[in-house]
């Protein structure tokens, strides 16, 4: 599992739409594939990426033995928010910057 | 905050000035905000000059006095033009392979007597694998990249570590 990867398989537009749903609770493919409206061939090609990247898990109920439940896992995103963060930081210094001198001339000129 | 698509990073900060102000300080003046150093331009402590070229198609770029004269490195293209309420463009490092690029969008929005400025940055999932970008780059190494102004290629090592 690599950011790479991580990068690769959240670039789909489908597959944020799953990892958007599964954020709010675990569901099962069929359910996924329902509410996004694809098919389920459709569906479990898009989770075969996301689990190769390792972003979804499958888990089993404990009561039964149907469908089995996919949830997201926290390391990949834990990865991605670092990465991210360290952009973050970029530009919210180069907008600190930016402040200070849009208002230093902007008081300057009131004088 | 926007992690959450995975393709992307957003900063934001609010700003005492009409959003035409904002908008026009931000491009105009560019050169007079964007912060100095090695770690963020690639004239490093050289005479150098970063400027938007402004409409869409004109450029960002930053010019720099070399041994031969001046040279001008081109960050990327404009792709939205639209004052005050914002602009985008592309955003190529120097160690972007031909048709690569990443993208920033800014937008200034009236709150009061302020603008709030918003930078998306995004596009790098279109990036190739292994991209450099994406590997193991933290604090000053990561602003080299960020920043396009590559330190150890045109400052060398000594300037660089003298700015960390």
């Amino acid at each position: 599992m690599s950011l790479d990867a991580t990068f690769a398989a959240l670039s789909d537009p489908t597959r944020r739409a799953v990892v958007d749903l599964l954020r709010r609770a675990p569901r099962r493919a069929g359910e996924l594939a329902e509410a996004l409206s694809m098919s389920p061939p459709a569906m479990s090609r898009h989770l075969r990426v996301l689990r190769e990247c390792g972003l979804v898990e499958e888990e089993r109920p404990d009561d039964d033995g149907r469908a089995r439940l996919l949830r997201l896992r926290q390391e990949p995103f834990d990865e991605l928010r670092r990465w991210v963060d360290e952009v973050e930081r970029f530009w919210s210094g180069q907008l600190a910057a930016f402040k200070a001198h849009a208002e230093r001339r902007a008081l300057g000129k009131r004088r | 905050m926007s992690g959450a698509a995975g393709d992307g990073a957003t900063a934001t900060v609010s700003v005492r000035v009409p959003p035409a102000e904002a908008f026009d300080v931000f491009t105009r003046e560019i050169d007079l905000w964007w912060r100095q150093g090695p770690r963020f331009r690639i004239a490093g402590r050289r005479p150098g000059q970063i400027s938007f070229e402004p409409g869409v198609g004109g450029r960002l770029f930053e010019t720099v006095e070399l041994a031969g004269g001046p040279h001008a490195f081109v960050v990327g293209t404009i792709l939205a033009w639209d004052p005050p309420d914002g602009l985008a463009f592309e955003w190529r490092g120097v160690n972007f392979k031909e048709g690569e690029s990443t993208r920033v969008d800014v937008t200034f929005r009236a709150t009061g007597d302020s603008t709030l400025v918003t930078v998306r940055h995004s596009g790098f999932a279109g990036l190739r694998p292994g991209h450099p970008v994406r590997h193991g780059l933290e604090g000053a190494a990561f602003s080299r990249w960020i920043g396009l102004w590559w330190g150890e290629l045109l400052t060398g090592l000594r300037e660089h570590v003298a700015a960390s």
